[in-house]
């Protein structure tokens, strides 16, 4: 389309928007925050942070799981408030105590999980809470007519105005989200990694869509994990690391590898203890593996005594894998082998009969029995081991396996009979992932094992894997967290695009694995990835 | 920013081509107003009739029509309200007690100062709508589960109604309520005048809920209460307001049952009305999860109701076997309700 | 990097020592239930005593009396704790249809008992597998099928209420062997320590203690009990542990259905008659079992709730409406129990709110 090529010329001469020239005046800047920090308890997820985000451009907003990106635009669209620092918005000092707050300066945020009424159409969703009203009632016409812009400008189809949302696919979902947000009249627009779950058509479209923002003024923040996309897109990026903001860099000046280093830091040692991994068969075998719509041809090998790192972001289809092993989903097609026998887990009671064990990604939501002690929480799952009969708790030998775990896994506690819910993330995981080793497991699959785990009880972690192959289980560590899984695993695979890919052995480093799984695939070292759109 | 496109004229359309929604009838901007569940239910009812009319003779005349209407009219009435609550992801099962206290009130004031029709409906609803305000500010405000308080309020006005009963029954009832369809002066074209005024009030509430803010802020808090909050919907006013507004049509109904009755008001009054009620809202469909309704269904569940209550006796079969089927309905309406939307959860 | 965290510190609430005494005994009140109900039992007991003294009651509220007023927590108690396995069962697990239930069982009861000439402990059992039949019907649609609780048990309830009118033809069994029934319900003296103490009703040893000691073992000792809770808590994260999340749901309303049925047994016993309305008439069973379980401190959404927080809900119900019939005359009384009902239960659920806000929950 003629005005996308105008926009993206101007874009490729100097790097901006169409408009004033680039050293920024004030007027240039729409919201400026200096000086945030952001403490959670014991924990700071953000020690030091600054941002500037200009009129009219897309600002990329890159970091590590943990850096503090999450905090920060929580900060942004008035979920938190910062506990120390400025923000200025529009040459004005404000203050964002409130979602409301940040809605009405007109900064509207675009989340991974649409909050959107399933029951209501389209329009509706839209337009909850400042519908268009003639008289008494709602003038569904011009809202429709105003909805059907909106989705023409996404690539929508117009009938989807009046179709209840719930029957819309998740990208399409989102989409509406983003719709939403530009109803409001949205001056700042916060994508959080939107193209997560969009195939590359539907990536095309939003870049479209934020174009045509972009050009009239719109600013927006782009949060992604996929640094390639950030060259299609972006006009600055903004690395985070270890909660501080490293620096802001107009895009044409770095390479994807370049970014990565930042995020990474180049301080982090991977240093791994040398760990001799036995031979032989492997103990667990995914071949072909394919579920129509998540994830297809995976090929992953673990031996007994191994660990290997799945490593996949978000949308990538690699937690589906893992809840297929664990009998969760099940698959289309393909093959599962333990042992080299055939198998096909039903159920997770199907898959622990047969010594497979599975750590939840989420803890909250999937793993905790919030309001019940440690050692509940330990034996659950485990009950007819752990009883008489089969019928009667064996509340002895429940209390004695739950005290060599705590010891074994060192959780902080003055007894198990805690409750779990009251624990910091970190212990309340190893309860967690205690509960899967009252019984040794042949195959341990950890999902995201440290995700909201601090650093202290993330090495135990760690240290408690690798004993766990050493005394001959076959681990495989689902993650997005990079660095751990370079740490941990014996060899890594990245997973993109619902297929697993690249292999590393034991000597890659993160910034290798990041530009795979970024996207640059097979690329030497210090390309650089930049392309005009 | 939808005013972007307005500024600089796209040139992908070209400009003289209208949206493709605008001056179609206002029927095609939202879904259609009668759902799946609803034309099954219109067809079971047919149904039901023209067995009922061959069984029995008797059934398809006025006199076993028309009391059929008569006694739907407060089911009805109450439900929706009730549909509205549901609506929101609450319930409410005190209005059986609420109309024990309320025809209680009415009865005791026709009985002894002769009150005139219009005040006595006055009064009725405003006492209706007094329950209906304890339930909704302890249920808005207190942030409790709605059925917990609502079968403790059940109690109270339980309380209250029989210490308002005092002796046993109120006795001689006068005619003031006839006109709601008792004899000719209830009926207008062979329909009660109950049942109109449902059908009008359903209709009032079905057009508040299809096509103002305020209707549609009921559904948003019936799917995410949290989500709705965030986009600026008055939650607890909103919620407030939908158990006021039924203790109203809790207070209307009242009358009818009035009505319907002999000139003895006993103290049986209401009681098990809450289940018909709620029986009647999830037959026509309301999820009981929130988010998915229609007043409707509801008219068409009581109606359903009523007929299958009516046919067993028309037929001469023990009265009890009414209840029988409208637990198998429930099961029913309710199970195909769940796998319709399974079936557009997988599609 | 990120700073290390401080160490764990034990949690519930402020830390001891800034808190006052009387905050302290407030908070043990509100987040201990049991601790709260004992002080009200001990409250209700003491205001009678005190009105009794003073003259103010129409016959004496003694041990004896509230010995005897006990044969109502019988059938209370046991209802109370059906509603407990399956409030605990969690999404929203509630069983409108106990009241029903019993209606119908009682009439089977009276069938095998009454008229076919069955042994009692035959009919009992008879009766109790009735029941647990019915219960499965609703643990079929609610765990299997995906019903809401609600809707489920309502539906059964109808179905249930109206069977039992039907199959009799509304008329109620009273032959000679039931109303033989009625010395379950006289009072006997209690076995060695009987002496001094008054006489307390068959009942209770009967059905009421063996079925609270089998309830609290199922839920305290049993590995059943620990997978009731632990669904009741995250049935999401008990699929990922590998437990059989339909199944122990569906045996909490079999269970239920069990003990309904052996309400049945006790209610045809105290009336001597099976009537087919036991359990449906009035505002039915179902309400105040469900209000002494939330009374009893049992979450609505299921995982938290304990045999003894409902015995102690049913114990000060039941003297608190044995100390109203005689607070007040005539009718009177029977009514200012449903205001005590309501109330109580209003009361207790906006408790459940705001410790469940202010503390994190009770236990």
């Amino acid at each position: 389309m003629t005005s996308d090529d105008e926009i993206n010329g101007k874009e490729t001469t100097d790097g901006e928007s169409p408009g004033p020239p680039s050293s920024p005046g004030p007027e240039q800047v729409r919201l400026q925050l200096a000086g945030i920090s952001k403490r959670f308890g014991a924990v700071r997820a953000i020690r030091h942070a600054d941002i500037t985000v200009r009129v009219g451009e897309v600002h990329a907003l890159v970091g590590e799981n943990g850096a503090g990106k999450s905090t920060m635009i929580k900060i942004i669209s008035g979920v938190e408030s910062a506990d120390t620092g400025t923000i200025d918005f529009e040459g004005a000092p404000v203050s964002i105590n409130s979602t409301t707050d940040a809605m009405s300066l007109g900064i509207a945020t675009v989340y991974q999980e649409p909050q959107l009424f399933s029951e209501l159409t389209v329009s509706e969703n839209i337009f909850t809470g400042r519908e268009i009203r003639k008289g008494g009632r709602v003038n569904w016409a011009a809202q429709n007519a105003k909805v059907v812009e909106l989705l023409e400008l996404l690539g929508l189809p117009a009938r989807y105005a009046t179709v209840p949302v719930g029957s819309l696919s998740i990208a399409e979902q989102q989409q509406v989200s983003i719709a939403k947000a530009l109803a409001g009249n949205a001056k700042v627009l916060i994508l959080d990694e939107p193209s997560a779950i969009l195939t590359d058509a539907e990536i095309d479209v939003l870049f479209t869509v934020v174009r045509r923002l972009t050009a009239s003024g719109v600013s927006v923040i782009y949060i992604s994990h996929r640094l390639d996309e950030l060259f299609r897109i972006a006009a600055r990026v903004t690395v985070m690391r270890d909660g501080q903001t490293i620096g802001t860099y107009p895009i044409e000046e770095l390479s994807v590898r370049q970014i990565a280093e930042l995020m990474v830091g180049g301080i982090l040692s991977d240093d791994r203890p040398e760990r001799v991994v036995p031979d032989g068969e492997a103990a667990l075998v995914l071949s072909g593996l394919t579920r129509t719509g998540k994830f297809h041809d995976v090929d992953v090998a673990v031996k007994r005594g191994e660990i290997v790192g799945l490593y996949g972001l978000v949308g990538s289809g690699v937690s589906e894998i893992a809840a297929c092993v664990y009998g969760m989903d099940r698959a289309t097609s393909g093959q599962i082998l333990l042992n080299g026998t055939p198998i096909e887990p039903r159920s997770p009671q199907d898959a622990q009969k047969l010594g497979i064990a599975l750590l939840p990604a989420n803890r909250k939501l999937e793993g905790m029995f919030s309001f019940q002690s440690i050692a509940f929480n330990i034996s659950a799952g485990h009950l007819k081991l752990l009883s008489r009969f089969g019928i009667f708790v064996d509340r002895t030998r429940e209390k004695s396996v739950a005290r060599d775990l705590i010891k074994r896994l060192a959780v902080k506690t003055p007894h198990e009979r805690t409750t779990i819910g009251a624990m910091s993330g970190g212990n309340a995981q190893k309860v967690v992932l205690a509960r899967q080793l009252v019984e040794r497991p042949e195959v341990l699959v950890l999902a995201e094992p440290t995700q909201g785990v601090d650093v202290g009880a993330k090495e135990e972690i760690h240290r408690i894997i690798t004993e766990l192959a050493e005394s001959g289980s076959a681990v495989l560590v689902v993650t997005s967290d990079l660095p751990e899984a370079l740490r941990i695993s014996d060899r890594l695979q990245v997973v993109r695009g619902g297929t697993t890919t690249v292999e590393f052995g034991p000597d890659a480093t993160q910034v290798d694995v990041l530009a795979a799984a970024a996207g640059a695939v097979g690329e030497p070292a210090g390309d650089n990835e930049g392309h005009a759109a | 920013m939808s005013a972007t496109v307005n500024e600089r004229p796209d040139p992908g359309v070209p400009a003289s081509e209208p949206p493709p929604v605008a001056p179609r009838p206002r029927n095609r901007v939202l879904p259609s107003p009668v759902s799946g569940q609803e034309f099954v239910l219109i067809g079971v009812i047919a149904a039901l009739w023209i067995i009922l009319a061959f069984a029995t003779p008797a059934f398809f005349t006025a006199g076993s029509i028309q009391p059929l209407l008569v006694s739907t009219a407060p089911i009805a009435l109450v439900g929706i309200g009730m549909t509205i609550i549901i609506i929101t992801g609450g319930i409410d099962v005190s209005v059986g007690a609420a109309i024990m206290v309320c025809s209680v009130i009415t009865a005791k004031l026709l009985v002894d100062q002769g009150l005139a029709l219009p005040l006595a409906v006055l009064v009725s609803v405003i006492v209706g709508a007094v329950l209906g305000l304890v339930n909704g500010l302890l249920i808005a405000y207190g942030r409790v589960h709605a059925i917990i308080i609502t079968f403790g309020t059940a109690n109270i006005f339980l309380f209250l109604g029989l210490q308002i009963f005092g002796s046993s029954t109120v006795n001689g009832i006068p005619q003031t309520f006839d006109v709601f369809g008792r004899g000719v002066a209830g009926r207008t074209l062979g329909v009660p005048h109950a049942f109109l005024i449902t059908v009008v009030i359903a209709g009032i509430a079905w057009w508040y809920l299809r096509h103002t803010a305020g209707g549609r802020h009921f559904y948003a808090i019936g799917g995410d209460a949290h989500a709705a909050r965030l986009a600026g919907v008055r939650v607890q006013r909103r919620i407030l307001l939908a158990y006021v507004v039924t203790g109203l049509l809790v207070g209307l109904a009242s009358c009818f049952v009035i009505a319907q009755g002999t000139s003895t008001l006993d103290q049986s009054v209401g009681n098990g009305k809450e289940l018909a009620v709620i029986a009647a809202v999830v037959i026509g469909g309301t999820s009981i999860m929130g988010g998915r309704g229609s007043v409707l269904g509801t008219l068409l569940g009581a109606l359903l109701v009523q007929t299958v209550t009516s046919g067993v006796t028309q037929l001469g079969w023990n009265s009890q076997l009414s209840d029988l089927f409208v637990g198998v309905f429930i099961i029913v309406a309710v199970g195909a309700d769940l796998i319709r939307e399974r079936a557009r959860r997988a599609g | 990097m990120t700073t290390t965290p401080a160490l764990d510190k034990p949690s519930s609430g402020p830390s001891g020592n800034t808190e006052s005494v009387a905050a302290r005994v407030i908070r043990a009140l509100l987040t201990q239930r049991i601790v709260l109900l004992a002080v009200l039992i001990g409250v209700v007991v003491v205001v009678f005593f005190i009105m009794d003294s003073g003259g103010y009651l129409t016959a004496p509220y003694d041990s004896d009396y509230m010995a005897s007023s006990l044969i109502n927590a019988v059938p209370l108690v046991m209802l109370g704790l059906a509603e407990l396995l399956v409030i605990l069962s969690g999404r929203g697990g509630i069983d409108l249809s106990v009241g029903a239930i019993v209606s119908l069982a009682g009439m089977i009861f009276g069938f095998a008992y009454g008229e076919w000439g069955w042994p009692l402990w035959l009919a009992i059992v008879l009766t109790a597998a009735f029941g647990g039949l019915c219960g499965a019907l609703n643990g079929f649609l609610i765990a299997y099928i995906k019903f809401p609780a609600l809707i489920a048990t309502l539906a059964t309830y109808y179905a249930y209420k109206s069977l039992a009118i039907v199959i009799n033809n509304q008329r109620p069994i009273s032959t000679p062997p039931i109303q033989e029934l009625f010395s379950i319900s006289r009072s006997v003296e209690l076995p060695l320590i009987g002496g001094g103490l008054p006489d307390v009703p068959l009942g209770i040893f009967t059905f009421l203690i063996p079925t609270v000691i089998v309830v609290w073992v199922l839920l305290a000792r049993t590995t059943y009990g620990r997978r009731l809770y632990a669904i009741g808590t995250n049935d999401t994260a008990g699929e990922w542990a590998g437990l059989p999340v339909k199944d122990t749901r569906f045996k909490a309303y079999v269970y239920a259905g069990v003990i309904s049925g052996l309400v049945a047994v006790v209610t045809v016993a105290q009336f001597a008659s099976a009537r087919p309305d036991a359990g449906v008439s009035g505002s039915g069973m179902a309400l105040p079992a469900i209000t002494i379980a939330v009374l009893g401190g049992v979450a609505i959404t299921g995982g938290i709730g304990r045999v003894a927080g409902v015995v102690l809900a049913a114990l000060l119900i039941v003297w608190l409406n044995a100390g109203i019939l005689l607070a007040f005359v005539g009718n009177e009384g029977s009514q200012y129990q449903l205001l005590a009902l309501g109330t109580v239960l209003v009361f207790a659920a906006l408790l459940n709110g705001i410790t469940n806000r202010r503390y994190g929950g009770s236990r």
